[in-house]
């Protein structure tokens, strides 16, 4: 008899407790996002699609030294040198091979030339395996260029090297 | 005394200790000393440097270089002495009796970082760009040394002239050197190698103090035959070339030891290619100091670009209808099978005819030999494709000088070394350098005798330049003097030769009777000689009688006993091809060998290359087989070359590239270099070295031991059951002791003449360009560089005469043919003689050219515009 009471009042007062909860929640923001129609900023370390400086006056910061190619635990970079007009170094060919990246940044590290960074960009999926394999024209960012988000981190990274360029 | 061999003895650890094993003996006296903690007992004389290193403790230098002096100019190599006041460059201090030396006390290491920041000063640090960054003394040391930091607070000096103020400083020194000026950290190698080991004055230091650089000479390019040697022993980034310039990083090669193809010495080599691509990046030289010792002449260096060159030929060509299509192996082999088959039948096998060259490997040469010789019963296979021939014996005078033992090593020791008839830095460049050594660092006396002043006499204490073609004369005349004067006992030699009197003699060949006196007195003082004849001797028709001259003068001074005389082979595996019995009638006791391996050996008729052309014009041999060789380049007389070639029904050729020769052939077989396979070569020492393969067969080629192997296949008859087999064939003729034969006596020496014609009055030499080596270095980008179309050298009274600016072209007539070509004013040139270089398809130097004559002359009229 006693047993039957509990299971009534557990019925008629712990239920609608736990739904009053539930209820409160359709006026609560919700965490999780509509993706592909909201997207949530990523944090400004996130390491995502490398993408290649230029200087100031639009030449690339790349001068195909390999010490990224040295570093990457993945081997995904593949360069070849080259000499410009001017008879300076610089890459013919940088392609970065997005399957075997784990995106771990060592080259961003590595690089002596704050030529290469991962981005903030995360989607990438395609349909072919070459599409994966990304060249020197598609990283190199545009010149002139509107705006980088990456501007602050870079700043501080150049602080710490002693660079003082200023970071556009 | 002792001071020479001090100064000898700081040429090498290697060489350190060779001295000192024969000092040892000699009653040099040893000094023992302490390093480390470690005694150490070395022949007085011996760095502390050196003396280190043989114990196995490695003292950071960047100014020091094995083969050459010290200077002390860096500072890096500082130890620290027990009772000298301040650190001391272990380079440059001997070791003396009782020192205690300390190379890695807390002050040494404080004074070498000081130098290392001292070097940084000014050092751009632009290793990112820096071609040498990852092999560079100056990462290295800095890295060990713990240098992370500079204190100095200036703006860096920097030379920015040029552009646009940037720091980019790279200035072009030679056709194939660059300069950062930058970078260098003036420890003034390669102005020490390019005087002391070169002799070449190109390069130099400007200034002084702060601003000192170094740069070419005002007016010149660094453009001289050992140049790529400063790139490789520059400490740093400083100097490099366009070979290597921003075309890969080092950490991503992987070296494989082989030996150069060029030059007969063979130098030992490292070829660099990308672990993952099959493709060669440089060469680098592998010290190895009995043959190359440490230096690379750029034929040597830049050679390897005939593998890598685009022209290669990519895939088997058949002519159909006059033109050459590409087709597939199984095809070509089909035709080779089918024609060959169809002229033995209508004409007997001995109708064919092969012609291999001496580039190729022992196994290659072999199975050649085995398949003319047993699968095609003919006798008519040569190598040698370079030079006029008359039907010979195996054992004529030449041949038998030709076989002389000769150690390249033993030049360095003797105090007499006498080139002749040889352009050595044409031909020879590494014994060039050993010679040059020999004179550096033992006062070794150099006499020169050439028909015209060569290049490499600068350091010649007695050069005689004889008229054209009179070389046994002059060896005559060197036996008379020292009959006349009494230095030999032995008159036996007296009318066997003419002319009769050394007076006469040095007339007959313009000389003054005092250097054939002088010549006859060093060689008979001299306890140990060095006697080099090179081209001008084994390319003339000639060649017997003075072969013979030759002779008389070994017998006569009794070279055996006090030194090596030889006519060094020209070609890679010249010797080897001798020594596998590739001539038409090879010697006794090879043929006997050979037969008993393959239990037969055919009984035609022997034809050489000339026999074999002169045949192939009659139509009596129909068939040909040309290997590697270049014949209408190379062989004298390219009319008769070009007749008796397309006289043939049939002719297989075998090359890299396309080639004058390959056009006319209705097989045409891409053949793969040397960096592409295993192989044996024999060197001029006779020395086998074995070449290991650097990458994969480029194309379709295929290396020409596979290709001979297969032709062999097709006629049903396998040479052999693997490679393993023909090895131990090979082996076994190698090991062959064939008794250096000497002749017993005295051999007649009747000079022969020709006569010089009014109508053709200059005589003509034909020779490699110092940049270049036979028929294929053109194809080598880096080499073509330096000199990449034929000239005629000649000197300035002779241009004075014609007319003719540095540049301007000529006509050259011969009896048989003319060419047009631009002409290079020398100094070095002389004695009424031009020379032009054959390496140059386009100029066909051949067709000036006469078969049956002594001399090739000429006739130089200036082009009107
Ligand atoms: S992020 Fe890491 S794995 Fe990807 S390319 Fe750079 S170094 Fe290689
Ligand atoms: S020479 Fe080149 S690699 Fe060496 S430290 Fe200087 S810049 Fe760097
Ligand atoms: S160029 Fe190189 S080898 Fe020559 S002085 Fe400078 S650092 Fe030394
Ligand atoms: S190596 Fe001794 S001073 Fe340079």
């Amino acid at each position: 008899m006693k047993e039957v009471i509990k299971a009534i009042g557990n019925v008629f007062i712990s239920m609608p407790k736990g739904l009053f909860v539930t209820f409160k929640h359709l006026f609560i923001k919700p965490v999780t996002l509509d993706y592909p129609k909201q997207k949530n900023p990523m944090s400004p370390r996130y390491r995502g699609k490398h993408y290649l400086e230029r200087y100031d006056d639009g030449t690339e910061r790349c001068v195909c030294c390999g010490l990224c190619a040295a570093a990457c635990p993945a081997d995904a970079i593949y360069m070849e040198p080259d000499e410009t007009e001017k008879g300076e170094r610089c890459a013919k060919v940088y392609e970065i091979n997005l399957l075997r990246c784990i995106f771990c940044g060592f080259c961003e590290e590595a690089c002596p030339e704050e030529a290469i960074f991962l981005g903030q960009e995360y989607e990438f999926s395609a349909g072919d395996r070459d599409s994966f394999i990304w060249t020197k024209e598609e990283m190199l960012v545009q010149h002139p260029r509107k705006d980088n988000p990456l501007k602050r981190v870079i700043r501080r990274v150049r602080k710490v090297y002693g660079v003082t360029d200023k970071v556009k | 005394m002792q001071g020479k061999v001090g100064v000898f003895v700081s040429i090498g650890i290697v060489m350190a200790e060779q001295v000192k094993k024969e000092q040892a003996v000699s009653g040099v006296p040893m000094v023992t000393a302490t390093i480390d903690g470690r005694e150490v007992t070395v022949p007085k004389g011996t760095t502390v440097l050196e003396a280190a290193r043989e114990m196995g403790i490695h003292i950071p230098t960047f100014c020091w270089h094995p083969k050459l002096k010290s200077v002390g100019a860096c500072r890096m190599c500082y130890v620290e002495i027990e009772r000298m006041p301040k650190l001391q460059v272990s380079c440059a201090t001997e070791v003396m009796e009782g020192m205690v030396i300390q190379t890695a006390s807390e002050q040494v290491l404080q004074g070498r970082k000081a130098v290392i920041e001292f070097i940084l000063l000014n050092h751009p640090l632009d290793c990112p760009t820096c071609d040498k960054g990852g092999e560079c003394d100056l990462q290295n040391h800095t890295f060990a040394h713990a240098v992370d930091d500079s204190r100095y607070s200036f703006k860096k000096a920097r030379y920015t002239d040029g552009t646009d103020g940037t720091t980019f400083d790279d200035k072009r020194l030679g056709p194939e050197i660059v300069l950062n000026r930058n970078r260098c950290i003036l420890c003034y190698k390669c102005v020490r190698a390019n005087k002391e080991a070169f002799g070449e004055y190109d390069l130099g230091v400007y200034e002084r103090g702060n601003i000192a650089e170094i740069n070419s000479a005002p007016g010149h390019e660094v453009d001289n035959p050992f140049s790529g040697n400063l790139v490789e022993i520059c400490p740093v980034g400083a100097l490099t070339n366009s070979d290597w310039r921003y075309k890969i990083r080092v950490w991503l090669t992987q070296t494989t030891s082989s030996i150069c193809n060029m030059t007969s010495s063979g130098s030992n080599i490292l070829f660099y290619k990308e672990k993952n691509h099959n493709k060669i990046y440089r060469v680098t030289s592998r010290m190895n100091d009995s043959i190359d010792d440490g230096w690379l002449p750029d034929v040597s260096r830049y050679g390897y670009q005939i593998a890598t060159t685009e022209e290669r030929l990519k895939t088997p060509l058949i002519k159909k209808d006059g033109k050459q299509v590409e087709a597939t192996w199984d095809e070509a082999m089909t035709v080779i099978h089918n024609r060959f088959t169809e002229i033995a039948e209508k004409k007997g096998k001995v109708c064919l005819g092969g012609l291999a060259s001496p580039y190729l490997d022992n196994d290659s040469l072999h199975s050649f030999n085995k398949l003319f010789r047993t699968v095609f019963k003919s006798n008519n296979i040569d190598f040698r494709s370079d030079y006029r021939m008359l039907p010979e014996g195996a054992d004529s005078p030449y041949e038998m000088l030709v076989d002389q033992p000769f150690t390249i090593a033993d030049i360095d020791d003797s105090d007499l070394i006498i080139s002749f008839g040889s352009d050595l830095i044409r031909e020879h460049p590494n014994e060039y350098l050993r010679m040059r050594k020999a004179y550096n660092f033992k006062r070794a006396k150099v006499v020169s005798i050439n028909p015209y002043a060569v290049k490499s006499a600068d350091i010649a204490e007695l050069e005689v330049i004889h008229s054209i073609g009179r070389a046994e004369t002059v060896l005559n005349g060197i036996c008379l003097a020292a009959m006349e004067m009494g230095l030999v006992n032995n008159q036996d030699l007296t009318g066997k030769i003419a002319p009769a009197t050394t007076a006469e003699a040095a007339s007959d060949a313009g000389v003054t009777e005092d250097d054939l006196k002088e010549v006859a007195r060093a060689i008979s003082s001299a306890k140990k000689i060095s006697f080099i004849c090179g081209e001008m001797v084994s390319r003339s028709i000639a060649r017997d009688t003075i072969a013979s001259a030759l002779w008389n003068l070994y017998l006569l001074f009794g070279f055996k006993d006090k030194g090596q005389m030889a006519i060094l082979p020209r070609y890679a595996n010249s010797r080897g091809a001798g020594s596998l019995g590739l001539l038409p009638s090879p010697s006794d006791g090879l043929r006997n060998t050979l037969s008993g391996l393959w239990g037969c050996f055919p009984e035609s008729d022997p034809n050489n290359t000339d026999a074999m052309l002169a045949l192939m014009r009659k139509e009596e041999i129909s068939g040909f087989f040309i290997i590697g060789a270049n014949p209408l380049m190379l062989y004298p007389d390219r009319q008769f070359v070009t007749d008796g070639l397309e006289r043939l029904d049939f002719l297989v050729a075998c090359d890299l590239f396309e080639t004058d020769t390959t056009e006319l052939a209705d097989v045409v077989l891409p053949l793969s270099s040397w960096a592409e396979y295993d192989g044996d070569y024999v060197n001029l020492e006779g020395k086998v070295q074995h070449a290991r393969q650097a990458i994969k067969p480029l194309y379709q080629s295929k290396p020409a031991y596979e290709i001979i192997t297969m032709v062999a296949e097709k006629f049903g008859a396998p040479l052999f059951e693997s490679i393993e087999a023909c090895r131990k064939e090979v082996d076994e003729l190698l090991s062959m002791t064939h008794s250096t034969k000497f002749p017993s006596q005295f051999l007649e020496v009747k000079p022969c003449y020709e006569d010089a014609e009014e109508e053709y009055p200059t005589p003509l030499l034909i020779c490699d360009d110092p940049h270049h080596c036979g028929h294929r270095t053109e194809k080598s980008q880096s080499l073509s560089n330096f000199v990449s179309e034929a000239y005629i050298e000649m000197s300035p009274e002779k241009a004075e005469k014609l007319a003719v600016k540095d540049g301007e072209s000529v006509r050259v007539e011969s009896p048989v043919g003319k060419i047009v070509v631009p002409v290079r004013i020398s100094d070095c040139i002389d004695n009424n003689v031009v020379l032009i270089p054959r390496n140059f398809a386009s100029t066909q130097v051949t067709s000036l050219l006469m078969r049956k004559r002594r001399l090739d002359r000429v006739k130089i009229t200036k082009v009107d515009e």
